[in-house]
């Protein structure tokens, strides 16, 4: 069992330090891109030389280590990690030849930058992990610390999820056939019925223990799997609400649709065996697609479940609980990588 | 090259390798020392930088960190180095 006790987000929407998901920011270009605050906290030094994901990782993780004396180190998720300075340092080979190469670039563009960077700017000298499962990072880095919180108790670790558009990877993602041709226009691509989605970005941090009292939400089960099968995805999301005795009336369903038709069978699907009592509610029209948007699910679970009342425009499907007890959250990354995750209060 | 006019150039080159998007070349005082409180504040990883943007504009490997310290202290050494040292 995780628990969680501080969370912190940098998305497109206004999620850091006064959150208000009321009023929604809608994509340019296909595009959904993180509303980055003033870093207040980060040297100037260091700044100037962070991409865009380092830089949203170690501002959403600021917050956090302000209020925590003790942790013991940093589970980071993250796909492609700084892909603009990836690109840039992979150019600059190219160009020079294989021969002298700035070492910032490289610095920055390995996938761990964020959690080196946040070893560095706090002297932590613990666990410091970065998992890299594309659209599994965040799952896996979630399932590391839960690990790692049953097995050495009393241990608290910062968990992120963190991701952004870089030029390169939108344009070869837009190639096959992952984000939509079309023109989007705020929430209408739910109801296209065409391949493909809208960019997102984002960085979700949470600061997790073993300690329940106090906890904003606990990770109760997460379950994770590899299947191009519908049918097997329903079959083992049965299996998952069987096993955890989801009480379904008091439950939000979150799911991760995000406008691909070919994705679509997978959640509709899942939603059969929901029954009629349940809130069905979506989520990537504020974050985007990309492969840690399930930490973005995370972060507004936990609102969810505590302070934030749920927007209108997130619901797919009115159910009947007045005050949900538990979100269960369904998401899909490019037909292949699938997480179930249940939160509870 | 005129002196004067390198010195400009180097100076928006140093903005742009070592990303200072803050600052114009204006802002940048041919006697600003590079590294410490008093001038542009810069690192070890940012005279890397300095070394690698002498080697790739300028065609000069610096290859002994003492001549490095005396060369990288701020834009008047720098440039003098370069007036001598140029290959490109």
């Amino acid at each position: 069992m995780l628990y969680i006790h501080e969370a912190s987000c940098i998305s497109p929407q206004q999620t850091f330090s006064t959150i208000d998901l009321e009023h929604v920011t809608d994509p340019v270009d296909n595009k959904l891109h993180v509303a980055e605050p003033a870093y207040g906290g980060i040297p100037k030094n260091m700044l100037r030389r962070m991409g865009k994901a380092v830089r949203i990782g170690v501002g959403a993780s600021l917050p956090l280590l302000d209020k925590i004396s003790s942790l013991n180190g940093f589970i980071i998720g993250t796909a492609n990690g700084g892909m603009e300075e990836s690109i840039l340092f992979l150019k600059q080979i190219i160009a020079y030849d294989e021969g002298v190469l700035t070492p910032g670039s490289f610095v920055q563009s390995t996938a761990n930058a964020t959690a080196a960077q946040l070893s560095l700017l706090t002297g932590n000298r613990g666990y410091n992990i970065t998992h890299v499962h594309r659209g599994l990072a965040f799952e896996n880095a979630v399932i590391d610390a839960a690990m790692m919180v049953n097995e050495n108790k009393g241990t608290s670790y910062l968990l992120g999820g963190i991701d952004d558009i870089s030029n390169y990877n939108y344009k070869l993602d837009y190639m096959d056939g992952w984000y939509k041709e079309e023109e989007i226009d705020g929430q209408s691509f739910y109801s296209t019925n065409s391949a493909g989605s809208i960019a997102g970005e984002g960085a979700a941090i949470f600061l997790v223990n073993d300690h329940a009292q106090n906890a904003l939400a606990k990770v109760k089960a997460i379950k994770t799997l590899h299947s191009a099968d519908p049918d097997l995805i329903k079959r083992a999301f049965e299996g998952f609400i069987k096993e955890q005795q989801v009480d379904l009336s008091s439950c939000i369903f979150l799911s991760g649709e995000n406008g691909d038709s070919r994705l679509l069978p997978f959640y509709t699907s899942c939603e059969e065996i929901l029954g009629t009592d349940i809130t069905i509610a979506r989520f990537k029209h504020l974050c985007g697609e990309y492969p840690t948007a399930s930490a973005f699910a995370l972060w507004l679970s936990c609102q969810l479940l505590n302070r934030l009342q749920m927007p209108e425009h997130m619901i797919k499907k009115h159910g009947s609980a007045k005050q949900p007890s538990s979100i269960l959250i369904y998401n899909n990354h490019k037909n292949a990588q699938h997480s179930f995750m249940l939160i509870e209060s | 090259m005129e002196t004067v006019e390198l010195k400009q150039q180097l100076k928006q080159q140093i903005i742009e390798f070592l990303n200072l998007t803050s600052l114009t070349p204006e802002d940048i005082k041919d006697d600003a020392p590079f590294f410490g409180a008093d001038g542009l504040e810069l690192d070890s990883i940012d005279s890397l930088e300095l070394i690698v943007l002498l080697q790739r504009v300028y065609g000069i490997s610096i290859k002994d960190p003492k001549e490095g310290r005396k060369v990288l202290v701020d834009v008047n050494t720098m440039a003098d180095y370069i007036e001598k040292h140029r290959t490109k």
